[in-house]
This record gives C-alpha cells, structure tokens and sequence, in this order.
C-alpha cells in the first residue's frame, strides 16, 4: 500500500474524505452507542464513562488554574505606590487548595491508626461446627472459616484432643504491605500475629481478619533505626478481608 | 497472501485490553448465570469454581495458540531463521514469547489457588468475592502482557508481509552497492515492480521475483545495497543482504558499476567483493558489469582495470556485461547466471550421496543369445521409401501449407484447409458424403451399429427362409373354438368379480374413518333389495307382493287426504300465497299440503329461508353477507372455534420464558 501511494499518490479528495469522516465520527459513534445492548453495551458505557470523568477532570483542572482568588489580606512589606493601594492581594486557588489539603492531612495523619474500628464478628460466622464421633449432638469441634497464620513448626494436635482446625487451604505466609509514605507495595513474609481486635482467642488462633495487627519481616527493605540498626520485623494493620479476596493487603505501622 | 515457505499462517494477536475483554466476555457468555444464595452451598461454590476454571481455561487457550503458533526459530531453515533474527532480533522474540508462557502458568497458579479458597467458601457472597478477586487477577497479569503482545502483533503483521522466499530452488542472487542497478535489472527479467529512485538504499528488504527459464522455475532475490565495513557495524538492511547470501544456495550476480555513477569508486566495489567473497564459497558468481552504455570494462584505464583483474584473478567468477537502461546483455546474463547455477547443481548432486540411490537403479539389459537369428527391427517399406523432408528440395513432398502460400501468391482467396481429403475409406467415392449429425432430433451417432449391415443380411435370409416354409400364409378356418371361448369367458368374468370386490373392499376400507350409516338405518330401494336376493339366489316374490300391496295402501290414503283438502282449504291458501313474497321455494303448494298430512312424517325443511328474513332485497342480503365475512377473518386467522372462543391457547410461551437471555427483550428473541 505505502509503494502504491508512493508511485500513484492519493485519490483527489482524500483530504476531504477524510475531514468529513472525522466530522461524522462523532455522530457515528453516537448511533452505534444507541444499538447496542447486552455485554457490549456495558463495556461500551463503562468506557465511555471513564472518558468522560477524565476529560471532566482536566477541564477543572484547566479552570482551577485560570481562577484568581482572593488573598487573605496579607499586606506585603514595604511601601507600594498608591496607584496599587486598593488593588488586593490574589493567588492562584491551585497552590492553596493544595496547602490547605497537606495541612488537614498531616494534622489527621498524627492520631490516626489506619483502621480505628472493626465490625465485630459473631462465632457462627468464624467458626464451621463440625459433628463427628457416635455423639453426634455433641459437636465440640470448630473448623476456622477465615483465614489464619499457622507458624511454620506447627503439628497438628491428635484428632481427639484438636478442638480448633485451620485448613491449609486457608492458612496464609505473605502479605501484601504498603508503607504509607513510600506509597509502594511490598509482599512480605508474615512472623506472626500480634493482636487481633476481635478476641484474644482469635489472636491465639492466628485468625487474619480486617484490622489485625500482624508482625512482618521488614528485613528486605532495608530500614534502619536511629541507632542504625537494621530492622527485621514491623508491625502493620490488615486492611481487607483475606477470605474475601484471598489476599492480605496491610498498611505498615510506622 | 502467501507467507514465506515454512512459515505458517498465525492468527492476530489481541492487544491485552482486547484479550482481556474476549476472555472475560466468553465466560459471561458460556457458563451459567443464575444463582441464589439460598441454593446448596456446594452448587454455589461449583457454580463460581467453573467460572474461575473455565476463564483459566480460556486464558490458557488462547496463550497456547499464540505460543504454539509463532515460529520456533531453531526450527526454521537456517535462512529464515538468521532473516527473522536480524529483523526482529531474536533475543527479543525469545522473550516476549517466554513472557506469554510465564503469564500462562501464573493465570494456572491463580486459578488452583483461588479454586482452593473456593472450597471453603461458606456463602453466595464470599464465593462471588473470591471469583471476582480471581477474574481480576488474571486481567491484571494479562494486562501486564502488554507490550510483549503488541510486539507479537507486529511481528506477525511483517511475517505475514514477508516474500515468499523458497530457500531450496533455483535461485539467483543480486547483491551489490547502493544504487548499482540491481532493482532494475530485476524489474527487467522477472515481472516483480520493484521500486527503482536514483538515490541510495532505496531497496530496504528482500524482494523476489519470479521468472521461467529452459521451463523451468526460477527466483531472482534483490538485496538491499551493501556497504564495505565489518558485520558488527551493518545494519538491519545490510544484514538481510548478508543473511540472503550466507545460507541461500544459489547463483550470486555480485553488480558493478564502473561509471562510478552511483558515487562508489571502482576501488571500493572491488574491495567490497573482496570482503563478502568469503560468502560466495561454493556458490557459481558472476561479475556482472552494469550500466555498459556509459562506461565498459575496455574503456577502463589502467589502474581501475588493474582492481577489476584482482577479482577475475579467481578462476570460478564469470564476467559479462549489460545495461539495464539500454537493455544490452540482459539476457545474456541471466542465461549465462542459470546455466551455471544449472551446471552447478547437477554437479553438487553428483557428489552427494543421494545420486547413488539413483544411479544404482539405471540398468541396461542384454539379453543373452540364444540362437542365430537375426531379428532386426521391423520397419514398414513406406517409412523407408519416404524421404525426408527438405524445405530447399523443388521436388518435395506438397504439403498443405505450401498449398496455402500458392493460393495466397496467386490472391486467390483464403485457404481452408481440406480435413476430408486424407479420410480412409473402402471407397474413396464417399469421402465427401454428408452425413446428418442429427436425424428426427435424435443423434445419429448414437444408432451406429457396425454391424449392422451383417445383422441385416442375416435377417434378410431368415426371412427369405421362412417365406419358403409358408409361415406367412395365413389359415381361413381361424375361429376360436366352442370350448376355448367359453374358457375365456369364463376368465373373464372371474376377472370382473374380482376387480369389483377389490373395487367394494377398498371402498370400505376408503370409509374406515368416516361416520357409516349403519345397515339398518341405509336407504334400501326395494329393487336393490330384491335384486340383491334374487343374486343370492333367494326368491323375493313374497316381499315383493307385499311391498306393492303397501304401496297401494299408502296411494289410497293420499287420495282420499288430497280429495279432503281440496274441499276444505281454499281459503288458507290466499293468506299463504301473500306471506312470502322472497320465499319463492317454498311453495303455496307444499305448506298447504303439509297442513294435510297429519298422520304422516313432518317436513322438516324450514317454512322460509331465514338468512334472508329481515332484508328488504338480494343487494341487501348480499352486503350483509360480505359484512359477516369480514367480520370472522380475524376470529378465522386466530383459529377461534366461535364467537365465544375466548380461549388463550399458551399464556407463558417457553421460548420467550425460559432459559437465559442474552439480548434483546422478551419479546424479540
């Protein structure tokens, strides 16, 4: 095609065709969105959608950054000229929003744990009864609907005697830890749990659920304490629900 | 388009946005959609445990075919597989494919592991979540497949664009500087349009063209111009030309131009054919001397003559000389090029092994003698007598041809050339006998017996023969005698029963399904009936009598009622004559008469025709009628059994119902 364009050009009115093709694209587009349905709709509007918060977005921003502003009335030092006098001090809304933002979060950042409260969690939805043995309506036995951490010289007790079971297939080693001012992800080795809200059995247990505290190997990424000691573990907070999703997402504790 | 030889044809590769949303989309579409938290736990956790398997699967599907249909570049003949090295670098390809295959094992890694969570899970909602986290999963691995995807895809458009290239034909190679004239002297012997401008490196890739020579296929391969400095420092469109030359078995054409028009001295060709020599080992090479209208090798001075002598030096390079704008020589040097690549390859297959399966298999027998006959070959006397024919000899053999010239010098006309004239028959006399080719609309080829005039003979004779016996005098006294008559007639009125009992029983039969009059309640004619009797060989002579003594009964009882009413009712009749003036049917007569008849069955045919009660004229009863057919075409078309049909035959049809819907609405699927 490009050798044939070389040699013979382009038709005469391509340039034409091609303006009017763009023009009508629009209007292309607008029918093609009203005939669809089904899947491809969905995944046509959800598209769409996303466009348009992003085009929306940079037209604010655009905005933002035209809008003077008031001053708060600061006068500068030194003597103006009084054809100045009445003119008021202005900024551009941009930094201040920004300024006024940094403040409010760094003043919230102070107190803060990342996850103050947990929704408290009835037995029946952490623990499966299990019935086994002749007496059937006994049923003493629990089998751990959440995910835990099982250390790693773990044995299970004897049948009889194991009133808590952890399936392996819910038992978990690494979780994914954000360090809240690097803003970067880490998958880290978990050493343990350190306290979870929910009940101290549940600590005990090794149940992962949102907001326990875990203790993880920080030794990878290098920090050092003042002392300049290389720190081995850390705490962080579990921040998602890991039997929901199958992972554990944390926030370091710094 | 055809791909190169050994390259198959592979499907586009998907960018992943688009991968991702085929995926995703083809499990929506092919695993079931309905479930409810109160099902069975297990059904809820397979129902999402399919969901993860099945997208997995479908991920590994299509990953396998991309892997498995991309070109494995050790596979490939080394020729196509150094070509796809030094344009797509085979490191890079190497790991773009490597990076599908890893991103197929971890979708696999995923897929166990969240199929493993499934397993515990304890409600609709948790399952959904793990599925959810599972699918998204896989499309953020997917997604990272990015760029290696997009490499693929470009890989396999230029693949797809690449020439076709067979590396085990006939094959002539061009290879030269820049701008020597190797486009064009292309363009002149093969059909291939390969661009030719007057500036360097315009040839950016390997072009073939096609071209016969001696009957046989040949491929002209044009290189892109090739500059004097080491491998290392070539580039992409230098190196295809070395690739070309390094594994193609062929005839190498190494171009000159001793004009110096395309701003190479005649000293850095020279060195330049020095330097690449090493790849012509083994290989026929030719020099060839382009653009001859300008300058030719015995204009050369001395000096630049004395560079060219270092080549001719080796004994194996041929030189000759063409223009490619004059178009001297150019045949010469392609004849010259195939006839040693030809030399070349019958003598390289001499020396190979393979020639020995062959040449054991060449055997001349000579057979043994066993006595002394002679036994020389047969030729016919005609052959032999026959002399050659001679063009020059005035006492030739006339010909037809000659024929044609001599009516054409003598401007007699045109020449038809006579197909009958060498026809051998019995008698030449027939030679020009016309034969339809079709007769009565029927082919007479069809009819053609060869023998049919023995066949006819033989039929002549017999018939002869028989008229000498008499066979065909006829006899007077030919009358069927008495006993063979009755015989027959007796045939046939056996066969008469017969095909009349057929004839009742399939008509019995005909009325299976039909409501019958039974027996008794059928309408008898008392001559039926006697008939009947008297064929069963029953006398009705007593029924008979006492039908007839019936009838006469009946007869008497409507005389004296006639004779009874003819006195009393003439009155009645004028008001019944006035009643009706459209109910023309129903006489005066008939109403009359039934008043009379009281001791006998009533006539049950209405007094008037009530379809026309009301209506003051046949136009009228006419319109009605054709309002009331209108008005039942739509009950009609519904199938309504009446008026009061007001039945619905499906209210919840289960096409439209039931199962899943994909699109549209429910009531346009």
């Amino acid at each position: 095609m490009e050798e044939h364009r070389k040699r013979h050009g382009r038709r005469m009115d391509y340039e034409e065709r091609k303006r009017k093709r763009t023009a009508r694209e629009a209007h292309k587009a607008s029918a093609d969105a009203q005939k669809i349905f089904g899947h491809k709709a969905k995944l046509h509007h959800a598209k769409r959608h996303a466009e348009k918060v992003q085009m929306k977005k940079t037209l604010k921003a655009h905005d933002e950054r035209n809008v003077k502003q008031k001053d708060d009335g600061a006068v500068q030092e030194g003597a103006l000229p009084a054809y100045l006098l009445d003119r008021e001090g202005q900024k551009d809304a941009k930094a201040l929003s920004t300024a006024v933002k940094d403040r409010r979060k760094d003043r919230a950042a102070k107190y803060s744990v990342p996850l103050p409260k947990v929704r408290g969690i009835a037995e029946e939805e952490m623990f499966k009864v299990i019935k086994t043995g002749k007496h059937k309506g006994k049923s003493w036995k629990r089998m751990v609907n959440k995910a835990t951490f099982v250390g790693e010289g773990f044995t299970r007790k004897p049948v009889k005697l194991e009133r808590f079971i952890r399936p392996m297939g819910l038992r978990m080693t690494k979780a994914n830890v954000t360090h809240p001012e690097l803003k970067t992800t880490f998958q880290l080795p978990i050493l343990g749990v350190k306290k979870n809200p929910q009940s101290p059995l549940y600590t005990s247990l090794g149940v992962l659920t949102k907001g326990t505290i875990l203790e993880v190997n920080v030794s990878e990424l290098g920090m050092v304490t003042t002392g300049g000691k290389v720190v081995w573990s850390k705490y962080a907070q579990i921040t998602n629900n890991p039997e929901n999703d199958g992972c554990i997402n944390s926030v370091l504790l710094v | 388009m055809s791909s190169v030889a050994g390259l198959q044809r592979i499907t586009p590769v998907p960018t992943s946005a688009d991968f991702i949303d085929v995926v995703l989309n083809a499990t929506m579409r092919k695993t079931p959609t309905v479930i409810h938290k109160n099902f069975k736990i297990s059904r809820i956790r397979n129902f999402y445990m399919r969901k993860v398997k099945f997208t997995q699967d479908t991920f590994d599907e299509k990953l396998g075919k991309i892997i498995s249909e991309f070109p494995v570049l050790d596979n490939l003949h080394p020729f196509l597989s150094s070509l796809l090295n030094v344009l797509y670098d085979k490191n890079h390809y190497k790991l773009a494919l490597g990076q599908i295959n890893t991103a197929r094992h971890l979708i696999a890694q995923v897929a166990k592991d969240y199929c493993r969570l499934l397993k515990f899970g304890d409600s609709l909602y948790r399952c959904k979540q793990l599925k959810k986290a599972a699918l998204g999963r896989m499309a953020t691995i997917m997604r990272r497949q990015k760029d290696p995807l997009a490499y693929l895809e470009q890989v396999r458009q230029h693949i797809s664009r690449l020439p076709a290239i067979d590396p085990n034909t006939r094959t002539l190679l061009i290879c030269g500087y820049p701008n020597v004239g190797k486009s064009s002297f292309v363009n002149k012997i093969t059909r291939a349009d390969v661009d030719v401008q007057p500036y360097a490196f315009t040839t950016k890739s390997l072009f073939v063209g096609h071209m016969d020579y001696k009957y046989l296929r040949w491929q002209v391969i044009d290189t892109p111009g090739v500059l004097d400095h080491p491998l290392e420092e070539m580039n992409t469109i230098e190196m295809q030309s070395i690739t070309a030359l390094a594994h193609l078995r062929s005839a190498v054409m190494y171009f000159m131009d001793l004009s110096e028009q395309c701003g190479y001295t005649i000293e850095a060709q020279c060195k330049l054919f020095h330097s690449i020599k090493p790849l012509f080992l083994n290989k026929p090479t030719l020099l060839v001397i382009n653009k001859i209208d300008i300058v030719r090798l015995s204009d050369l001075s001395l000096e630049n003559r004395a560079f060219v002598d270092t080549i001719l030096a080796d004994k194996s390079v041929t030189v000759v000389e063409a223009s490619t704008y004059s178009e001297e020589g150019v045949m010469n040097v392609r004849n010259v090029a195939c006839d040693a690549l030809l030399a070349h390859r019958v003598e390289q297959k001499l020396k190979g092994s393979r020639i020995e399966l062959v040449a054991n298999k060449i055997h001349v027998a000579v057979p043994q003698k066993r006595d002394d006959v002679e036994r020389k070959p047969f030729i016919p006397e005609a052959v032999k007598d026959r002399v050659k024919y001679d063009k020059n000899d005035p006492n030739r053999r006339k010909l037809q041809k000659d024929e044609e010239q001599e009516m054409e010098l003598s401007g007699m006309g045109i020449y038809s050339a006579d197909l009958k004239r060498d026809y051998m028959l019995a008698d030449d006399s027939w030679k020009y006998d016309k034969i339809p080719e079709f007769l009565n609309g029927k082919n007479i080829a069809d009819f053609i017996d060869p023998d049919i005039a023995e066949k006819l003979e033989a039929l002549e004779r017999e018939e002869e023969a028989l008229e000498a016996q008499g066979f065909y005098e006829s006899d007077e006294s030919e009358m069927l005698d008495s006993d063979e008559e009755e015989f027959r007639d007796a045939a046939d009125q056996i066969r008469k029963k017969k095909a009349s009992i057929k004839k009742i029983s399939q008509e019995k039969n005909h009325l299976q399904n039909r409501p019958i009059i039974p027996r008794k309640k059928r309408h008898v004619t008392l001559s039926e009936f006697t008939t009947g009797m008297r064929k069963s060989g029953h006398d009705p002579l007593v029924l008979e009598k006492r039908a007839a003594r019936l009838v006469e009964k009946k007869k008497e009882a409507w005389e004296a009622a006639e004779a009874r009413e003819a006195a009393s009712g003439a009155g009645e009749m004028d008001v019944d004559m006035g009643g009706d003036d459209m109910d023309m049917a129903s006489s005066a007569g008939a109403s009359s008469s039934k008043k009379v008849k009281k001791g006998m069955a009533i006539d049950r045919a209405p007094r008037s025709n009530r379809q026309l009660a009301g209506l003051a004229s046949y136009a009228q009863s006419d319109k009605a009628n054709e309002l009331r057919d209108f008005a039942q075409r739509l009950p009609n078309r519904l199938a309504k059994a009446s008026e009061s049909d007001r039945h619905i035959p499906i209210t919840r049809p289960k096409w439209m119902l039931a199962g899943k819907r994909k699109g549209g609405k429910t009531d346009r699927r």
